[in-house]
C-alpha cells in the first residue's frame, strides 16, 4: 500500500486501481510467508550440518583439506554486489528511471551469472582436483555439495526470473504502479543474497 | 601461480566488500524511514547485507577464516 | 477496464469481489478453484484414504487376535502398520482438518468470498490425491516398514517404498505449507468489515493457530525427508553412522516437525468443538479470549518440546530437564480449553444432537489422552514405556478421540452446509454409540498391555498377553461398524436425508446466514460485523444480510465485470 501510493501519487480513484491494490497487499504477504519457510527450509538442512559437524570427528574430517576462504570471498562480494544492484534496480523504477532501472537489472543478472559461475568453477575444482564429491565424502560432501547446491539452485532460478523480468520491462508489462513483479523479484533476490550470508560464514569463515 | 590468484581474489573481495558495504549501508541510511512491511524487509536485507560485506571483507584481509593449512 | 485487472479478477480473490461463475462440469467440480468445492473434495478424498487405511487398521488388530499373529507375515504386518500410521496422520487427519473443514467453513466465517488465492488452492488439493496413491503404490514395491517415523538405519534398508514413501510425504508437505500460507494471508487480509481478531469464531482462530504450523513445521520435515530420499537414492550420507552421519539427526528433524504436527492435528479440532458446544448448549462460550490465546499459546510451544519424543535416544541429562517442563507448560494451556468447555457446558440447554455426542465425547476422549501424554513427557516414566503399547494407547486417544471425533462432530454439524440436507440423527447415534464403546474397548486395555511391557510393532506377543489383545480386536470390529454405519448414512441422507434449510441448528456464525449450499460467490453483499457470535439471546451482530435468503441479484463490488 505505502510504496504504491508513494511511487506514483494517488490512485485514479475507480474500483479497478482499489482491486489492484488489493490484490498487491495479498500477493506480498503470500510471497513473504513463502520466503518465510524457504527460510525454514535452508534453516532445517543448516541445522543438519552443524549437527553432524559437531558429531565429533573434527572440521573438515579427515582426509579433506579446508576449503578456499579468498576464492569464495571474492564470489561472495559478486553476489552481494547483485544485491546492492538489485536494490537501486527497485529504487529507480520507483523513482520512474526506466533505463537506469533496466542497467541495474541488467548489472545484477551478470553478477548473478557471475557468481554460479564462479560455483561452477570451486565444484569442478573441488571434484577433479581434490577428489571431493557428494555421495562420496561422507558428511563433509553431503552437506556442503547439498546446501551450496540447493542454495546454487536458488540462484539459477533468481537469474532465470530476473532475466524474464528484464524482457517483461523491455516489453511494457509493467506500469505504474502495478509493478508487484519486480518487488516479487527484488525480495526474492535479496533472500537468496542474505542465505548466501549465512552459509559463507558457515562454510567458510567458522 | 596460485599464490597470485589468491592476493588477486582477496584484493577483489576486499575492494568490491568496501563497496557494497558503503552501497548497503548508505541505501540503509536513506531509507530509514520507510513505512510499509515490504520496506522493513528490505531494510533488514540490507543490513544483513551490509553484514555479508563487512565478512567477505575480514575473510580477504585474513582475518576471518585462516586457519593453519591442513595437509 | 483493462486487461492487466481482468487477469487479476481470474487469479485474485478479494473479499469484496465476485468472480464470474465458471461453466462445465470440469471447471465446477473438479479443478474447482471455489474453496467449498474444493473443502469438499477434501473430505471425500481423505475419507476415502481414511476407508483404506481402517482396513490396515484391521489387518492389524485381526493379526494380534492370535499371541502368534498367523494372518500376514510379519514383513508384511510390518508394511501394513508403517502405512496405517503414514496415511492416518498426512492423508486423513491432516487434509481433513486442514484443507477439508478448513476450506470450506472459515472463509464463510469471516465472511469472505474466497481464499487468498483460489489457484494455489487447486493446486495444494490436487497434489495431495496424486501424493496418497504414491504412498499407497509403496506397496507394489515392497512398503517402507519402519512406523510411520521411519527411524534410519531400518529405513535406510528398507525396500525402493520407502524412496517412495519419502517422496509421497513430501509432496503432501508441499500440499500443506501451501495451503498454510494461502490460510494465513486469507484470515489476515480478508475478514469482513468490523470482524477484528477478537471477533472470529474460535473455528477461525483454530486455523489460525494451525496455518502457521502447517508453513513453517512442514517446511523442515521436507529437508528431513529430502535428506532422507537422497541417502537413499543416490547414497549422500546423512543418517548412516557407518560413514559419519547421524541417525539421531533424523529424529530431531523428524520430531522438529511432528511434534507440532499433532497440534495441527488437534487445533482445528479444538475450533470445531469450541462451534458446536455453545450452538447445542445454546449458551456463550466461555473463555472466548482464553481459548483463542491458548491455541496460540500452544501452537508456538509446540515448537519447544520436539525432543520428548527423543528421551531413549541418548540425549543429554541437562537437556531432558527443560524438555520435560515444557511439556508439563503445554498442559496448562490444553487444561485451560478443557475447562472452559465444560464451563459452557455448565448450566446450558443442551441439545444432545449426533454432533453435540461426539463433541463431548471429545472432551472425555481427549481429556484421557491428555492425562498419559502428561504421564509420557515425564522422563522417568517414559524411560519405562517407552515403544510399548502405553505410547500407542495415548496417541490413539488423542488422535482417534481427538481429532476424529472432532471431524465426526464437524461432518454432522456442517454436514447440512455442504450439501443441504442433514445427516440421519438415529443412525448418527448408533454411530456414535459403536465408535465410542468399540473406541474404548479398542484402546482402553492397550494401556495396561503398555504398562505390563507389550512393545510396538510387534507381530507376534507373549501369550500372557492374548486375552486383552482378542478383547482389542473384537471391539476393534465394533468401531469399524460403527464407521461404516457412518458411510452408510453419509451415502443415505445426501440423496434422500432430510432438507435443511440455512440454518438447521441456530447457529449464529455467519456461514449459517446464507442458504445451504452457499451460492458461489458465498455473499450477496459482505456483511459488517458488531460482536461475537456467541452471545444467544443478543440480536445477531450482523448488518448488511438482509438478501441473503431472497432471490436479490448479488452486489456487484467496484471493478467486477
Amino acid at each position: 500500500m505505502a510504496v504504491a501510493s508513494i511511487a506514483h501519487g494517488s490512485a485514479h480513484g475507480d474500483g479497478a486501481d482499489q482491486l489492484y491494490v488489493e490484490t498487491r497487499e495479498l500477493r506480498l504477504q503470500g510471497f513473504l510467508l513463502f520466503l518465510v519457510s524457504d527460510c525454514v527450509l535452508f534453516s532445517s538442512f543448516i541445522f543438519a550440518y552443524l549437527y553432524l559437524r559437531n558429531s565429533g570427528q573434527g572440521w573438515p574430517p579427515p582426509g579433506i583439506k579446508r576449503l578456499d576462504v579468498a576464492f569464495a570471498a571474492w564470489n561472495s562480494v559478486l553476489l552481494f554486489g547483485s544485491g546492492a544492484t538489485m536494490h537501486y534496480a527497485l529504487e529507480n523504477w520507483k523513482h520512474g528511471n526506466f533505463m537506469k532501472y533496466m542497467w541495474m537489472l541488467i548489472f545484477t543478472i551478470i553478477l548473478g551469472a557471475g557468481f554460479l559461475g564462479g560455483q561452477a568453477y570451486e565444484y569442478t575444482h573441488l571434484i577433479v582436483a581434490e577428489h571431493v564429491s557428494w555421495w562420496g565424502s561422507g558428511i563433509f560432501g553431503a552437506s556442503f555439495f547439498t546446501l551450496t547446491g540447493m542454495h546454487g539452485f536458488h540462484v539459477f532460478v533468481g537469474v532465470c526470473y530476473l532475466t524474464v523480468l528484464l524482457l517483461q520491462s523491455a516489453a511494457g508489462v509493467y506500469t505504474g504502479q502495478k509493478y508487484f513483479g519486480i518487488t516479487a523479484g527484488t525480495l526474492y533476490w535479496h533472500f537468496v543474497d542474505v542465505i548466501w550470508v549465512v552459509l559463507f560464514s558457515i562454510f567458510y569463515l567458522i | 601461480m596460485n599464490v597470485d590468484f589468491a592476493v588477486l581474489e582477496r584484493t577483489g573481495a576486499v575492494a568490491g566488500g568496501i563497496i557494497v558495504g558503503v552501497v548497503a549501508f548508505y541505501a540503509l541510511y536513506k531509507d530509514w524511514s520507510t513505512p510499509g512491511v515490504e520496506n522493513h524487509v528490505f531494510k533488514l536485507m540490507l543490513l544483513l547485507l551490509g553484514f555479508g560485506a563487512i565478512l567477505a571483507i575480514l575473510a580477504g584481509i585474513n582475518v576471518l577464516g585462516n586457519f593453519p593449512k591442513v595437509a | 477496464m483493462s486487461i492487466e485487472s481482468a487477469q487479476m479478477t481470474h487469479a485474485g480473490g478479494i473479499a469484496g469481489h465476485i468472480h464470474p461463475e465458471p461453466q462445465g462440469f470440469v471447471r465446477r467440480y473438479v479443478f474447482s478453484i471455489d474453496h467449498k468445492i474444493i473443502g469438499i473434495q477434501y473430505i471425500i478424498t481423505a475419507f476415502v484414504f481414511f476407508m483404506l487405511s481402517g482396513l490396515l487398521a484391521e489387518t492389524i488388530r485381526t493379526q494380534l487376535l492370535n499371541a502368534n499373529g498367523g494372518f500376514v507375515s510379519p514383513e508384511t504386518y510390518n508394511e501394513v502398520y508403517s502405512v496405517h500410521g503414514s496415511a492416518m496422520v498426512w492423508l486423513v487427519v491432516i487434509p481433513l482438518l486442514t484443507g477439508g473443514f478448513g476450506n470450506l467453513i472459515f472463509p464463510l466465517q469471516i465472511g469472505a468470498r474466497d481464499v487468498a488465492f483460489p489457484w494455489l488452492n487447486m493446486l495444494s488439493f490436487w497434489i495431495f490425491p496424486v501424493a496418497g496413491l504414491m504412498l499407497f503404490s509403496s506397496f507394489l514395491m515392497g512398503a517402507p516398514t519402519a512406523g510411520w517415523t521411519e527411524y534410519p538405519p531400518v529405513s535406510l534398508q528398507g525396500s525402493a517404498g520407502t524412496s517412495m514413501w519419502a517422496a509421497a510425504i513430501f509432496l503432501v508437505g508441499v500440499s500443506s505449507t501451501l495451503t498454510g500460507i494461502n490460510f494465513v494471508v486469507t484470515l489476515v487480509k480478508m475478514r469482513a468489515p468490523g470482524m477484528t481478531f477478537t471477533r472470529m469464531p474460535l473455528f477461525c482462530w483454530g486455523q489460525f493457530a494451525t496455518a502457521p504450523l502447517l508453513m513453517i513445521a512442514t517446511t523442515a520435515l521436507a529437508a528431513a525427508l529430502a535428506a532422507l530420499f537422497m541417502e537413499r537414492v543416490f547414497g549422500v550420507p546423512f543418517y548412516d553412522p557407518t560413514k559419519g552421519g547421524s541417525p539421531v539427526l533424523w529424529q530431531h528433524m523428524f520430531w522438529f516437525y511432528s511434534h507440532p504436527a499433532v497440534y495441527i492435528m488437534i487445533l482445528p479440532a479444538f475450533g470445531i468443538i469450541s462451534e458446536v458446544l455453545p450452538t447445542f448448549a445454546r449458551k456463550p462460550i466461555f473463555g472466548y479470549k482464553l481459548i483463542a490465546f491458548s491455541s496460540m499459546a500452544i501452537a508456538l510451544a509446540g515448537f519447544m518440546v520436539w525432543a520428548h519424543h527423543m528421551f531413549t535416544s541418548g540425549l543429554a541429562p541437562y537437556l531432558q530437564l527443560p524438555f520435560m517442563i515444557l511439556t508439563f507448560a503445554i498442559g496448562i494451556p490444553t487444561g485451560i480449553k478443557i475447562f472452559s468447555w465444560t464451563a459452557t457446558l455448565w448450566g446450558g440447554k443442551i441439545h444432545l444432537t449426533s454432533a453435540m455426542l461426539f463433541a463431548i465425547g471429545f472432551i472425555a476422549l481427549f481429556t484421557c489422552g491428555g492425562i498419559t501424554g502428561i504421564f509420557l513427557a515425564a522422563v522417568p516414566y517414559d524411560l519405562d514405556v517407552h515403544g510399548t503399547y502405553f505410547v500407542v494407547a495415548h496417541f490413539h486417544y488423542v488422535l482417534v478421540g481427538g481429532s476424529l471425533m472432532g471431524v465426526f462432530a464437524g461432518m454432522y454439524y456442517w454436514f447440512p452446509k455442504m450439501s443441504g440436507r442433514l445427516l440421519n440423527e438415529t443412525l448418527g447415534k448408533i454411530h456414535f454409540w459403536l465408535f465410542f464403546i468399540g473406541f474404548n474397548g479398542t484402546f482402553l486395555p492397550m494401556h495396561w498391555l503398555g504398562i505390563e511391557g507389550m512393545p510396538r510393532w510387534v507381530a507376534t506377543y507373549d501369550p500372557q498377553f492374548e486375552f486383552w489383545n482378542r478383547f482389542a480386536s473384537v471391539s476393534s470390529y465394533v468401531m469399524g461398524i460403527g464407521i461404516l454405519v457412518f458411510f452408510v448414512n453419509v451415502l443415505w441422507s445426501i440423496r434422500a436425508g432430510k432438507k435443511s434449510g440455512p440454518n438447521p441448528w441456530n447457529g449464529r456464525t455467519l456461514e449459517w446466514m446464507i442458504p445451504s449450499p452457499p451460492h458461489y460467490y458465498n455473499f450477496k453483499n459482505i456483511p459488517t460485523v458488531y460482536g461475537l457470535p456467541y452471545d444467544f439471546s443478543h440480536p445477531l451482530p450482523y448488518t448488511g444480510l438482509e438478501e441473503e435468503l431472497t432471490d436479490a441479484p448479488p452486489a456487484l463490488a467496484a471493478g467486477a465485470h
